[in-house]
């Protein structure tokens, strides 16, 4: 035991010396964090941009310049909802959808239910002024002012030189080189690029499409032309397309006689739906938030077992392999017996890999302690409502023995092999075999007791994936005391034999051997 | 050249008697069809300086690692410090394997003192004899270095010093002079002789016939698997004739009438500059003294650019009794 404990020590104090372990930890909470920050940057970073409106048809200006107007309003409300649930005085995900007391709130859940209908009650209301009148009162004090994003599309003027009542094709023409980039436009007397172009021909109503009447092939861009070079931000073409379209729609009922503040008024009706759960005590079955999170909560503990466990079998995939080939495995083999050489590996592995989980754990709290947001708290509350429930202990169980079950492989492997090249080879079916379950995380958290996710569990080198996954559903107490029996049985098997294979492979030189020769070293024992 | 062994061997084997720290009954290990070690009987008396000889691919590794119990014999026993395993006393022995390989990122003293404790030293004791071995073997400077950065030859060291900290009784090293510089072969046979001085028992392989003819006081020559010698060095250089090696411009064939002169061939190097020089090698009997043949000389009127009687030397009997052998190896 004495041996077993000092080997591991080494083992676990030579990783964690290593710049390269830190360097292995601490790149996923960077990155993590890098990415979040650059996402907020970038989507509020995104650069004015500059649009030419040709309606030659003179009917649709308007809508544009409304589609464009309510595109900037659905940013401030957006905006606004976030700075809402940053600085209301108290959030409670325990709150459910029909529970919502306060106009903040109600806001909050109005824009997660309904965007467009939030929207068209934002606009309808007076925007933004309004609603920090009534939100006031259920903000904290002291919280700095809401600061409005900037506009994204802008309307700028033709340059000099182009008639607007060329045809659409010569304008065209003559704005190639602004859309491409070639020429400037300028604007307040600054060169600005120009974005996009919105070409609204003379007779483009003849382009309309109505049900029942198939469009001809016309040989020439039909209805509205939208030039842009950009072809991944669809927000100024969606919304062009949308606020024309509910125009056009709008003539229509007018021509057919229909009141059109009736029609507005129906499509803003809505029915609720309250999700119920029916394991929960009686009158606490509505299903609130941080239920929710705590059913998608496995998902996050298979990929952080997957993580952790590939990063922990690598260490013992290339620790052994470094003993191998430099023949230190000798020296230590006249020491100790394989068998505490290599409990010794799997306890100092194990313990850098425990290791790895405290730091992300560590810093994930730091970050969310540290940069309070709107995000980072909802975060916090479900973080707290997820190391409150019963999923904590299976984490924990269903770690160890995975990690007991796949290391021991991974152990046999490294010392079958005296590179890591050699090593990768035969690394890969194993990985194969975890990539199975990973895939299958998503679709085993919506079906937990499907019957091929039942028989799948009883896979000894799935049970860990795949029972975590399941664990928030109440599996079956069949499967669950049975797999975990299979589980330890075959962990249990595992180890023995890798040590009999670790026992022989150690001090094998040469290629790995063949699968026919492995089968008979493991007969033969010696 | 000076017989080291006189004064040792008669040391030796007045204990090889009284107590046999390891003793191999006809071990063999085959793997399939080949037979690696073959029907090997040896023993080692305690406080000896033991040297395993052989030409590569004779067995030597695969019989240290029998005798250490890493591999099992195919059949066979081992008896080693009174036990049949050697596992069962680890931590009296010291062993330094033939592929030299440390732990690159640790650093020199801690090392030392993780083996030391592998092999049941206190963590305290470890840490201070690791110091104090470094010391004495001048290598204090870089105790705080990481393996790595040392050099091959200093590193060697260190894994010598690591596979003897806790002052195990019996010392196997295999190739322990391979890869040092003549400075620090020095000093590794003097840390042989002091560990031997100590009561220590050491075994060593090598194929550097000068390194066993200064220190064993006992050599076991295998090739192929099988014993070919074993005795002290003495023993060893009986079993070829001695030489007497002439170099001159006339001919040397007359002296074949000498009684004790066994054979007369050319040998050694021709001296590519004066062709007529030309080199000779007599093989004489034990009973001749050298001094006939030069008299011999005299009187016959050859000229002698060069008379040389030397002892036979390790290298000689090596040859002589493996040459075949270790050639047709080279050359599998």
């Amino acid at each position: 035991m004495n041996m077993i404990r000092l080997i591991a020590w080494r083992e676990y104090m030579e990783n964690v010396k290593t710049k390269g372990f830190w360097a292995g930890i601490l790149i996923f909470p960077i990155i993590f964090t890098a990415v979040y920050f650059l996402q907020t940057t970038l989507s509020n970073a995104t650069p004015t941009r500059y649009y030419i409106l040709v309606d030659q048809s003179g009917e649709y200006t308007e809508a544009v310049e409304t589609a464009i107007e309510r595109e900037h309003q659905r940013r401030i409300l957006g905006e606004f909802v976030s700075y809402l649930i940053e600085n209301r005085k108290e959030s409670n995900l325990d709150l459910t959808a029909a529970g919502q007391t306060n106009p903040a709130d109600q806001l909050i859940d109005g824009a997660d239910a309904n965007e467009v209908a939030a929207l068209e009650q934002w606009l309808d209301s007076g925007g933004l002024n309004f609603a920090l009148t009534i939100a006031r009162p259920a903000l904290k004090e002291e919280i700095p002012p809401f600061e409005q994003p900037s506009r994204q599309f802008i309307s700028a003027e033709l340059p000099e030189g182009i008639d607007s009542s060329a045809t659409p094709e010569e304008i065209a023409q003559a704005l190639r080189p602004y859309l491409s980039g070639d020429r400037k436009l300028i604007v307040d007397s600054q060169p600005s690029d120009l974005f996009a172009l919105i070409l609204i021909p003379d007779n483009v109503n003849e382009d309309v499409s109505r049900p029942g009447v198939i469009p001809q092939p016309a040989g020439r861009p039909t209805g509205i032309q939208y030039w842009a070079r950009n072809l991944t931000d669809s927000r100024l073409p969606d919304a062009i397309i949308s606020s024309i379209n509910s125009e056009i729609r709008n003539r229509e009922y007018i021509d057919l006689g229909v009141d059109n503040q009736v029609v507005r008024d129906v499509q803003r009706t809505r029915m609720p739906i309250s999700q119920l759960d029916p394991t929960a005590a009686i009158g606490e079955e509505e299903v609130s938030v941080a239920d929710t999170f705590q059913q998608l909560a496995p998902i996050g503990f298979v990929y952080l077992m997957f993580v952790s466990l590939m990063q922990s079998v690598q260490y013992l995939l290339s620790n052994t392999i470094e003993e191998k080939s430099n023949r230190i495995i000798e020296v230590l083999l006249a020491s100790v017996t394989a068998g505490e050489l290599m409990m010794g590996k799997l306890l100092g592995i194990g313990l850098s890999g425990l290791t790895t989980i405290a730091v992300w754990l560590l810093s994930f709290f730091l970050f969310i302690t540290l940069y309070q947001s709107s995000q980072t708290e909802l975060i916090g509350q479900i973080l707290e409502v997820i190391l409150g429930s019963e999923l904590i202990p299976w984490f924990v169980f269903y770690y160890f023995a995975g990690y007991a079950l796949y290391s021991g492989v991974f152990l046999a492997i490294g010392s079958l092999c005296n590179t890591l090249k050699e090593a990768q080879a035969m690394m890969m079916p194993m990985i194969m075999i975890q990539v199975i379950p990973l895939a299958m995380m998503v679709f085993v958290v919506r079906d937990p007791n499907n019957t091929i996710v039942r028989i799948m569990s009883w896979f000894p080198l799935f049970t860990p994936y795949l029972m975590m996954n399941r664990a928030a559903a109440d599996p079956p107490l069949i499967d669950v005391v049975g797999t975990t029996v299979v589980l330890l049985l075959s962990t249990v098997f595992v180890l023995w034999l890798c040590g009999k294979v670790f026992r022989m492979g150690v001090l094998r030189t040469g290629q790995p051997p063949r699968l026919i020769e492995l089968l008979r070293m493991i007969r033969q024992g010696n | 050249m000076v017989d080291p062994v006189s004064k040792s061997s008669s040391h030796a084997q007045a204990e090889a008697g009284s107590s046999s720290v390891l003793s191999l009954q006809n071990v063999s290990k085959t793997y399939g069809e080949f037979t690696a070690v073959d029907e090997l009987s040896f023993s080692i008396p305690k406080g000896s300086i033991y040297g395993f000889l052989g030409p590569n691919g004779a067995g030597k590794t695969t019989t240290i690692r029998m005798i250490l119990d890493i591999i099992k014999p195919s059949s066979g026993s081992v008896s080693i410090l009174g036990h049949s395993s050697a596992l069962k006393v680890r931590n009296q022995i010291g062993y330094l394997p033939e592929e030299k390989g440390l732990y690159k990122k640790m650093q020199v003293w801690a090392l030392i003192q993780y083996f030391a404790m592998l092999k049941g030293m206190k963590k305290h004791e470890a840490k201070d004899q690791a110091w104090r071995l470094l010391e004495k073997y001048g290598l204090k400077d870089f105790a705080e270095s990481k393996v790595e950065s040392l050099s091959k030859g200093m590193g060697q060291k260190v894994q010598v010093l690591s596979a003897v900290a806790h002052e195990p009784e019996l010392v196997i090293l295999d190739e322990p002079f391979s890869g040092l510089d003549p400075v620090n072969q020095t000093v590794l046979e003097d840390l042989i002789k002091d560990m031997a001085k100590n009561g220590q028992t050491v075994i060593f392989s090598t194929h550097v016939m000068q390194h066993a003819e200064r220190l064993c006081d006992q050599i076991l020559l295998i090739a192929k698997g099988r014993k070919i010698f074993d005795g002290t060095v003495s023993e060893a250089k009986a079993t070829i004739p001695r030489r007497v090696m002439l170099e001159s411009a006339g001919d040397v064939a007359s002296l074949n009438s000498i009684d004790g002169v066994m054979e007369i061939g050319r040998g050694g190097e021709v001296d590519t500059h004066d062709s007529a020089k030309q080199q000779w090698q007599l093989q004489i009997s034990e009973q001749l003294n050298p001094q006939d043949i030069l008299r011999s000389c005299f009187e016959k009127n050859i000229l002698l650019s060069r008379f040389e009687f030397t002892e036979p030397s390790l290298h000689d009997v090596f040859v002589h009794l493996v040459g075949d052998d270790a050639k047709e190896h080279a050359f599998r």
